[in-house]
C-alpha cells in the first residue's frame, strides 16, 4: 500500500498526460483537418467547406461522425487481423512523443534525459503500420505505396537524425528542456540554418506529405497504402497523419525555433505555451502550403535528392558542428 | 540458348501485371492499360479500350446524314465545336453547298474558344496527373468564362451541336464579341502567371523533361497528329498544311518543339491557346455581317455517290471524316479518324522501360479524351 | 518528296493512281493495289515520309474493300490506296510497317471481319472479347451496294468513263457473310 501511495502522484500525473494527449491529438486533427480544407481552398480561389456552421467550423465534426457511421469494409483476400491491427498501431503511439515535448517551461509531462530518442523511435512505428496495412490489403497498389513508403521512409529518416544531431552535439544533451533552454540567446536556427533546413525537407518526407507524398501518390497507386481502408480505420490514419505533422513539427520547434521562448507573457512559464504552438502551427502552415503548391516528385527524384544531396549535406553539417564544438 | 531462355523465364516470374483502369484517377475515363512491371519499371503495356464504344460508325449508317450531327459532338466532348465542323464541312464539300462569310467567322471563333477551352482543361488535368492539385482550379476558372460565352450562343455547355450543315443554328450578338474580347484580355493577363507559378517549377521540368521522346519518324509510324508531333519540331498543323474553312486569311504561328518529349508537347499546347487567342482577335476584328445560313439546303441533303474526306485539326490532332456515298441522303459508309485513337497507339512503344510515374506523366501528355477512342 | 517521282513509283505497284479534285473530295490521288502489293506500297509509303492517316474497310460487292489513307507532314498530298480482300476475306497486314495500323486492322478484324495475314494480335480491341464474330459494320444484303455505286460518278461532260479502278476479284458475294443488322 505503502508504494501504492508513493507512485500515486506519477499515476495521476500519467493519466493527466494521456488525457491532455487525446485532447492534443484530436483537437489537432480537427484544427489541421479544418485548416487545410480552408487553405487548400482559398489557395485554389475557392472558399472551402461553407454548409456546416459559420464558414463551415463544423464540416469536421460532421465529417467524423460520418466517417464512425461508415461501415469497415475488409477484402476479400486481406489478412483480415493485419488489416484491422494497422490503423491502431498507426494511431497508438503519436501519444507518447506529446508526454515529452516542453510545451512551456512548466508544461511538459515527463522530462525524460532520452526525450528525442523516445520521439523518434516512437515516430518510426507509424512506418510499419504503414507497411503491415499495405501488405494486408493484399492490393498491389497498397504494396506499391508500401514499397514507396517504407524506402522513403527510411531514407529520410537518416538526413533527419543527421540534422537534429548537430544540435544535440552542441547542447551535449538528448532532454528536449535542455535543448530549449539552450537556445536563450539566439535560436539554433541561426547557428544551424542547413540542419534546419534538411530537417524541413526530411520531415515532409516523412510525413508522406506532397511534394513527397509518393506513398499514397493520387494519379500515379489510387490511394496508395490506404487504397482499401474505408471508415474510422481510414480516418484512423489520417488522425495519425496529423499527429505527426505536429509531432515533427514540434521537435523542429523545440530544435531550432527556440521552443516556448518569445516576448515574454504574463505566467510566462506557462503561457509559453502560446508561443509554442504558433510556432508549431507556423510550420504546419508551411507544409500545408508546400503540398498545394508543388508537383509530386518522381520517386527516383525523390530518393536520388536524400542520399545525392541532403544525407552528405546533413554528414558535412555534423562534422563541422563536431569540429567547432571541439575548437570553441 | 536455353540458360538464356531459362533465365528469361526466371525474370519473368519477377515482374507482375497491373491493371491500371478503367477507373483510375489518370486514366481520364474508361481506359484500361495492362501494365507489366517489373519493379516500378513498366516493361511491356496493354491498353484495353472499347468500354466507351457507342457505335457511332455504326449510327451514321442509318440516319440522314445531316442528322448525324449531334453524334460528332459526343465522340470528342472536349472538342465538340471542331467536331461539329469537321462534319458540316465534310457534307457543305460533298453536297456543293457555299457557305456566307459571316458564318465561317463564327465557326473560326467559336471553333478557337473551343480549342482554348480544351487545352486549359488539360493543362488542369495533366497537372494533377503531376500531382500538383492546385493549377486545375485556375485553369477551370479560366475555362468557365469560355463556357458561359458559349452557352450564350450555342445553349449548351460541353456538348455543342451549334453548327449546321450550310450554316450555324444562331447569330453571334454584340454581348458575344464583347465577353469574347473580355476573354481575351483576361487570359492574356493569366498566361504570365501560368509561367511563373507551373512551368518554370524544377518538379515539373523534371518530371516532364526527357520523358516519352518521340521522333518524327516514329510519329509517322504511328499516325501521330497535333501537338505530339509538333514537339518533334513538325510544324504539321491542318489549319496550314490542308487550310480549310477561313484560317488562310489569319496570321498565327504553329509553336513547335525540338525534343519531341512530354516537356515539348506541354509547351506547345501552352503557346497554342495563346495562338487561338490571336485569330479569334483577327476572326472578331474581321466579322463581316451577313447571312448565318447558306442560301438553298435542301431539307433532304442527297450526297453524290463517291467518297469524301474532311480533314481538320482538333485540339488533339488531326480530325477526318471519311465519307462513302451510294447517292443517297444516308451515308453509306462514314469512318472517323480520331486523333487520341492514333496516339494512344504509340503507348506500349513510349513507355517501354519507363517508371510508372512516367508512365503517367507520359499519358498525361497525349491528352486523351477517351470516348473519341472509342467512338 | 517530289511528287511526280513518287507517283511514277505508284503506277509501277499499282492498277491505276487517279487524280481527284482536293476541293471535291478532300483527297488529292486514288491508288488502287492488288492486295498482294498492299505491303510494297506501305514501304514505299513510309521510306517517302507519309504517314498513316486512317485504315478502314467499306463493305461492297463485289468483295470488302480495305481503304488506307496517308498524308504528307510537308506537303499537301493525301493519297487514298484501295486494295480488296480475297474470297477468305484476308488481307496482308501492314502493322509491322506502320506500326499505327496495327489497332486500325484489329478495329476492321472487329467490325467487318476482315483478317489480316501477319498481323502480331489480332485480338478484339472495341468490341469485347465475345463479341468478336459479331462484325457489326456488315451491311445487310438488302443494303449491300455494287463497288460502281458508291464511286464517284464523272462530271457530266466528262469524255469518257475512266476505267474502273479496282479489279474485280472472282469473289461469290456469299464469301462475305452479311449479317442482319438492321
Amino acid at each position: 500500500m505503502e508504494t501504492f501511495y508513493s507512485i500515486l502522484p506519477e499515476l495521476i500525473r500519467i493519466v493527466i498526460c494521456a488525457v491532455c494527449g487525446a485532447v492534443i491529438v484530436f483537437g489537432n486533427a480537427l484544427v489541421m483537418g479544418y485548416a487545410e480544407r480552408k487553405l487548400a481552398g482559398h489557395i485554389m480561389l475557392r472558399p472551402g467547406p461553407m454548409e456546416v456552421g459559420p464558414h463551415g467550423i463544423y464540416q469536421l465534426v460532421i465529417d467524423g461522425l460520418k466517417l464512425m457511421g461508415k461501415q469497415l469494409v475488409v477484402p476479400a483476400k486481406a489478412d483480415p487481423l493485419l488489416f484491422r491491427f494497422a490503423p491502431l498501431l498507426a494511431f497508438a503511439p503519436v501519444f507518447v512523443p506529446l508526454l515529452v515535448l516542453p510545451f512551456s517551461e512548466k508544461i511538459q509531462g515527463f522530462d525524460l534525459d532520452i526525450g528525442l530518442l523516445v520521439i523518434l523511435a516512437l515516430a518510426s512505428i507509424n512506418l510499419l503500420a504503414i507497411l503491415i496495412g499495405g501488405w494486408a490489403s493484399n492490393n498491389k497498389y497498397s504494396l506499391f505505396g508500401v514499397f514507396r513508403a517504407v524506402s522513403q521512409n527510411v531514407a529520410y529518416e537518416i538526413p533527419m537524425l543527421l540534422s537534429l544531431l548537430a544540435v544535440v552535439f552542441m547542447t551535449n544533451s538528448f532532454s528536449l528542456k535542455a535543448v530549449v533552454a539552450a537556445q536563450s540567446p539566439v535560436w539554433f536556427i541561426v547557428i544551424q540554418p542547413l540542419a534546419f533546413l534538411i530537417y524541413l525537407v526530411s520531415i515532409v518526407a516523412e510525413t508522406n506529405r506532397a511534394p513527397f507524398d509518393l506513398p499514397e501518390a493520387e494519379s500515379e497507386l489510387t490511394a496508395g497504402f490506404h487504397t482499401e481502408y474505408s471508415g474510422m480505420s481510414f480516418s484512423l490514419f489520417v488522425l495519425a497523419e496529423y499527429a505527426n505533422m505536429f509531432i515533427v513539427s514540434s521537435v523542429a520547434t523545440v530544435f531550432f525555433l527556440g521552443g516556448s521562448s518569445g516576448i515574454p507573457l504574463p505566467y510566462f512559464e506557462y503561457s509559453g505555451i502560446i508561443w509554442f504552438m504558433l510556432k508549431v502551427y507556423s510550420l504546419m502552415f508551411f507544409l500545408v502550403w508546400i503540398r498545394w503548391t508543388y508537383p509530386r516528385t518522381r520517386f527516383d527524384q525523390l530518393m536520388n535528392f536524400c542520399w545525392k544531396y541532403l544525407i552528405p549535406f546533413a554528414l558535412v553539417n555534423l562534422l563541422i558542428t563536431v569540429v567547432m564544438v571541439k575548437l570553441l | 540458348m536455353s540458360m538464356d531462355v531459362k533465365a528469361l523465364e526466371d525474370d519473368r516470374h519477377h515482374r507482375y501485371v497491373l491493371n491500371m483502369g478503367p477507373q483510375h484517377p489518370s486514366t481520364h475515363g474508361v481506359l484500361r492499360v495492362l501494365l507489366e512491371l517489373e519493379g516500378e519499371y513498366a516493361m511491356n503495356l496493354l491498353p484495353v479500350l472499347g468500354y466507351g464504344h457507342r457505335c457511332h460508325e455504326k449510327i451514321a449508317e442509318f440516319k440522314p446524314a445531316k442528322s448525324f450531327m449531334p453524334n460528332t459532338a459526343r465522340m470528342d466532348y472536349l472538342g465538340a465545336l471542331i467536331y461539329n465542323h469537321g462534319f458540316a464541312q465534310l457534307l457543305e464539300k460533298a453536297a456543293g453547298i457555299e457557305v456566307p462569310e459571316r458564318v465561317e467567322y463564327i465557326r473560326v471563333i467559336t471553333s478557337e474558344l473551343n480549342r482554348i477551352q480544351s487545352h486549359l482543361l488539360w493543362y488542369g488535368a495533366y497537372l494533377l496527373d503531376l500531382g500538383a492539385f492546385t493549377p486545375i482550379m485556375y485553369s477551370f476558372d479560366d475555362r468557365e468564362h469560355i463556357l458561359d460565352i458559349l452557352e450564350d450562343v450555342t445553349g449548351s455547355r460541353l456538348t455543342y451541336c451549334y453548327f449546321r450543315v450550310g450554316g450555324v443554328s444562331k447569330d453571334i450578338d454584340e454581348k458575344f464579341v464583347t465577353g469574347t474580347r473580355a476573354f481575351i484580355k483576361r487570359l492574356r493577363s493569366r498566361f504570365p502567371m501560368y509561367e511563373d507559378l507551373v512551368n518554370g517549377n524544377i518538379i515539373l521540368q523534371k518530371r516532364l523533361i526527357d520523358v516519352g521522346e518521340l521522333t518524327p519518324h516514329t510519329c509517322a509510324r504511328y499516325g501521330i497528329t497535333g501537338p505530339l508531333l509538333r514537339g518533334t519540331g513538325v510544324a504539321y498543323d491542318m489549319r496550314r498544311a490542308e487550310p480549310y474553312s477561313i484560317y488562310s486569311k489569319f496570321d498565327f504561328e504553329i509553336p513547335t518543339g525540338t525534343k519531341g518529349d512530354c516537356m515539348a508537347s506541354f509547351m506547345v499546347r501552352f503557346h497554342e491557346m495563346e495562338q487561338s487567342l490571336r485569330i479569334i482577335e483577327q476572326a472578331l476584328d474581321g466579322l463581316p455581317e451577313g447571312s448565318i445560313m447558306a442560301a438553298k439546303v435542301p431539307k433532304k441533303l442527297k450526297i453524290p455517290a463517291g467518297d469524301y474526306n474532311s480533314s481538320v485539326e482538333a485540339p488533339r490532332g488531326e480530325l477526318s471524316y471519311y465519307l462513302v456515298s451510294d447517292g443517297s441522303d444516308v451515308p453509306y459508309r462514314l469512318k472517323v479518324r480520331t486523333p487520341s485513337y492514333s496516339n494512344l497507339s504509340v503507348i506500349p512503344e513510349m513507355c517501354q522501360g519507363m517508371l510508372l510515374s512516367d508512365v503517367v506523366s507520359a499519358m498525361g501528355a497525349l491528352d486523351l479524351v477517351i470516348p473519341e477512342i472509342d467512338r | 518528296m517530289d511528287i511526280n517521282q513518287v507517283k511514277k513509283q505508284w503506277q509501277k505497284l499499282s492498277t491505276a493512281v487517279e487524280d481527284i479534285e482536293y476541293a471535291v473530295s478532300g483527297h488529292d490521288y486514288n491508288v488502287c493495289l492488288e492486295r498482294d502489293k498492299v505491303r510494297d506500297f506501305a514501304t514505299l509509303m513510309l521510306n517517302e515520309g507519309f504517314y498513316l492517316v486512317d485504315l478502314m474497310a467499306v463493305h461492297v460487292t463485289p468483295a470488302i474493300e480495305v481503304v488506307y489513307q496517308f498524308a504528307h507532314f510537308e506537303t499537301r498530298c493525301r493519297v487514298l490506296a484501295r486494295a480488296f480482300v480475297d474470297d477468305k476475306v484476308e488481307m496482308p497486314t501492314i502493322s509491322d510497317i506502320y506500326q499505327g495500323a496495327n489497332w486500325h486492322e484489329r478495329e476492321t478484324r472487329d467490325f467487318h471481319g476482315v483478317v489480316f495475314i501477319g498481323h502480331p494480335y489480332l485480338k478484339p480491341l472495341i468490341l469485347p472479347e465475345e463479341d468478336v464474330d459479331l462484325k457489326p459494320l456488315l451491311k445487310a444484303e438488302a443494303k449491300l451496294k455494287d463497288v460502281d455505286a458508291v464511286r464517284r460518278k464523272p462530271p457530266e461532260p466528262a469524255p469518257a468513263p475512266k476505267a474502273k479502278p479496282a479489279p474485280k476479284p472472282e469473289v461469290k458475294p456469299a464469301a462475305v457473310k452479311s449479317q442482319e443488322q438492321s
